[in-house]
């Protein structure tokens, strides 16, 4: 298949697009049911964090998120770019964890998003410099 | 698995607030879901329900709000119960340990 590329707002109310169109391409290239409620769940996450990330503070950037799928005879890549300010994805990446506490009272959430990516994907990975960052998700047939 | 917009219905009993959700809930609607659940919060006079029924897909924001209404139940004494998780969101609640928390 050849590569499916699509371009959102960076807004969290375009989201939705990126799923369907993930379901549309997963479903064409014969993945699982299950694989592709994983692939929609950590899709969704790399979109949600391109949209809380992906705008400057200044204004400036190209306030898109680029979305791109792209498969070969093993696997599906999905890459998610946005244009914000650099995205400090190595101590997001070591601090990300499922919920934590003993107690309601001292439950914590932070990081579950990336953590859900990385528990969903055959492989994740992030890169960030003053342009762009981007996550690759990979997900390998059968 | 076609896309399902996000939808809320409440009711009250005498002694329940149910709310119940249906479709996607991710970033874009949890904003909605806050102000529904909000005026709730803080009550003690009726139990919160969380009917999750209709509900065919939920992120990790979906859960962080789930999370938040369910620390500020137990700080204020309210009872909390979550109920009808259907299966794909609830391998999510096991995934993230969200499960270990709900009664």
């Amino acid at each position: 298949m050849k590569a499916v590329h699509l371009q959102i707002p960076a807004d969290a109310d375009y989201i939705d697009l990126v799923r369907n169109c993930l379901l549309g391409v997963a479903t064409k290239l014969g993945f699982s049911y299950e694989d592709i409620e994983d692939m929609k769940v950590a899709v969704s996450e790399a979109c949600s964090n391109a949209v809380l990330h992906g705008t400057r503070e200044d204004g400036g950037g190209n306030a898109v998120i680029d979305v791109a799928f792209e498969a070969n005879g093993e696997r599906l890549m999905i890459r998610v770019v946005n244009y914000g300010n650099p995205f400090a994805h190595a101590d997001a990446r070591k601090s990300a964890s499922s919920i934590q506490g003993d107690q309601p009272s001292e439950l914590r959430v932070g990081g579950l998003g990336i953590y859900l990516m990385e528990a969903l994907m055959d492989e994740v990975q992030m890169n960030s410099d003053e342009q762009r960052t981007e996550v690759r998700l990979m997900k390998y047939r059968g | 698995m076609k896309m399902e917009p996000f939808r809320m219905e409440q009711y009250e009993t005498n002694e329940q607030f149910v709310l119940k959700l249906g479709g996607e809930l991710d970033l874009a609607v949890v904003p909605q879901l806050q102000v529904a659940v909000e005026p709730y919060l803080r009550r003690t006079d009726l139990a919160m329900v969380l009917d999750l029924e209709g509900l065919v897909y939920i992120d990790s924001t979906g859960i962080g709000i789930i999370v938040s209404i369910l620390k500020t139940r137990d700080s204020v004494n309210g009872p909390f119960y979550v109920r009808n998780i259907p299966p794909t969101v609830r391998r999510l609640f096991d995934m993230t340990g969200l499960t270990g928390y709900l009664k």
